[in-house]
């Protein structure tokens, strides 16, 4: 927490407690904002410790989510039971479980950037703490883009074409990974309070993509109220769907136009990251104790 | 914001830091198939208040779990104040070798690392990084990953980095046992220059010795509770009559009174 006055040559730096725990916001971004290169570094090291710099490591890097697309691809035609299907379908459900890979792995890397010791900076040093899962959505953010390569061959193959649409794809990049930051923030809390909450997390990623239009289409909830009201809870709902229609799938007729859905995944972004910050910044001082 | 006055860098007022432990009960009697845990609120620091001038060197001493280092790491910002207040004239510095590393990387890499984490700017970095390299003397293992380091070759170069800080208020938390000890005399002289440079500094150390060396005065911290403060030579006196006199086991257990009021028949029996 740091103000400025003129009497002084130096800034001054107070330590107080406040009644909700919450520090001033303004005094404590413009900390952390100190510490932006260390930050960019921070993910550097990280891409560079998990050998992602290596050739094999690139290699798996672009390959594991088409892999992973692959594999969900032959399960959605098995339970259909109408044969493999078009390639149309495989770009489809890759496409959408490469955005769901950044997602999720953001939401999983920020619970655990706060987990362990993080190189003595949790507990030793004045780094503020949304330093370390910022620089771990920058790390997530960094490979999902390295990795889109992969999928552009696909994207030819499937005859898929170029749409205005994928103008969005910027935005939707950072949209996910707000998202991702905020309920990744969320859950590292309580993951200091509760560790099997890193546990039980990729168990509750995977349903909730089985919940969320990433490997089935959104139309298929559209024509019941019921359905479509329930999925439309789903943060992820208006994150795929406008994915969808980014990488160049269905839209429906006379249905919610791609601006709506970014608009409404946009505040669901916006409001979640938030909650997640303030509801961090709250408790960071208990990650020095409880690590 | 109280700006008492200009000579001030650190003013602690009524400080205290609480926070929650758990601690496990051990099961005893075989009748019980269960371990219990009990939450216990450890109250660090209690109403701590004392004022460090520009440029004054103060050493802070206390027995184990007397609340030196709660009180550094608060001032530093890893712990919050439960109440109370510390304002500071300077960014605070805690020296920490090794703090940012990550062992997969290389010397060299980790010098910029550990240096960004330390608050210094790119370009900061970048204009030491040889003078860093050249105090670390481990040769040509500063481009290799520090996981082919040996513990003393680690300290060294985890020490290099953490002394080329240029810190407004330096703390040192018991930091001067780094390397082997052919770099313990080259890491002392180190820290002396920090000292120079530095406007303010704390020092924490068991040796009174030590803190009687380096400081101007000192605080006595005591189960989380200001002791004494004064000139360094009357404080460390008092304090070394102290520890002549008093069990210091007895004097970090803030816990005993609440176990024994659980399980009487565990405490040790005084002897017949």
């Amino acid at each position: 927490m740091v103000s400025s006055d003129s009497r002084y040559a130096t800034p001054v730096v107070s330590r107080r407690t406040t009644k909700t725990g919450v520090p001033p916001v303004r005094e404590y971004l413009a900390q952390a904002f100190r510490y932006r290169t260390f930050a960019y570094y921070w993910s550097r090291a990280d891409i560079k410790a998990r050998n992602f710099e290596t050739v094999l490591g690139r290699i798996w890097l672009t390959l594991n989510p088409f892999l992973f697309g692959l594999i969900y691809f032959v399960f959605v035609a098995i339970l259909s039971g109408g044969g493999l299907g078009s390639s149309d379908r495989l770009a489809f459900i890759v496409g959408n479980l490469y955005a769901w890979g950044f997602f999720s792995a953001t939401v999983i890397t920020t619970v655990s950037s706060v987990q362990s010791g993080a190189g003595g900076i949790l507990g030793q040093s004045a780094v503020p703490r949304i330093v370390l899962p910022v620089a771990s959505t920058i790390t997530a953010a960094h490979l999902f883009v390295r990795s889109l390569g992969a999928y552009i061959p696909l994207h030819l193959i499937a005859s898929r074409g170029l749409h205005i649409e994928m103008l969005w794809m910027p935005l939707l990049i950072l949209l996910t990974g707000l998202l991702g930051l905020g309920f990744g923030l969320f859950l590292a809390v309580i993951n200091v309070y509760v560790r099997d909450v890193s546990r039980l997390l990729p168990h509750m990623m995977r349903l909730w993509l089985y919940l969320s239009p990433a490997i089935w289409v959104y139309t298929r909830v559209s024509t019941d109220s019921n359905l479509d009201t329930y999925a439309r809870q789903n943060p992820m709902y208006s994150s795929l769907t406008a994915w969808t229609m980014a990488f160049g799938g269905p839209l429906v007729e006379g249905g919610r136009g791609m601006a709506i859905h970014v608009l409404v995944f946009g505040l669901w972004a916006i409001g979640t990251l938030t909650v997640g910050f303030l509801f961090f910044i709250s408790r960071e001082d208990e990650f020095a104790i409880r690590n | 914001m109280n700006l008492q006055s200009e000579t001030d860098a650190i003013q602690i007022k009524n400080l205290s830091v609480t926070y929650v432990a758990v601690a496990e009960v051990p099961v005893t009697e075989r009748s019980k198939m269960r371990k219990t845990t009990k939450k216990h609120n450890i109250r660090a620091l209690n109403n701590v208040s004392f004022t460090v001038k520009t440029g004054e060197i103060v050493g802070l001493i206390g027995g184990n779990g007397a609340g030196k280092s709660t009180l550094l790491k608060t001032m530093v910002g890893v712990l919050k104040p439960s109440s109370g207040q510390i304002d500071m004239w300077g960014q605070p510095h805690l020296l920490a070798p090794g703090m940012g590393f990550n062992r997969k990387l290389s010397g060299r890499e980790n010098i910029i690392l550990g240096g960004l984490a330390a608050g210094m700017t790119l370009e900061e970095v970048r204009n030491k990084q040889q003078s860093i390299v050249d105090f670390a003397d481990i040769g040509g293992f500063i481009d290799l990953p520090t996981t082919t380091y040996s513990s003393g070759m680690f300290g060294r170069l985890a020490f290099a980095v953490a002394t080329h800080v240029d810190p407004d208020i330096l703390l040192i938390d018991e930091a001067l046992s780094a390397g082997d000890a052919g770099f313990r005399d080259k890491a002392v002289a180190k820290v002396r220059e920090m000292c120079d440079k530095a406007k303010t500094i704390l020092v924490v150390s068991h040796s009174t010795a030590l803190v009687g060396e380096m400081a101007t005065s000192a605080v006595w911290l005591h189960r989380g509770e200001v002791k004494q403060q004064g000139l360094v030579g009357d404080v460390t006196e008092s304090y070394v009559k102290f520890l002549a006199d008093e069990n210091e086991t007895a004097q970090m257990d803030r816990l005993t009174p609440f176990l024994q009021s659980q399980h009487p028949q565990d405490q040790p029996q005084p002897e017949a």
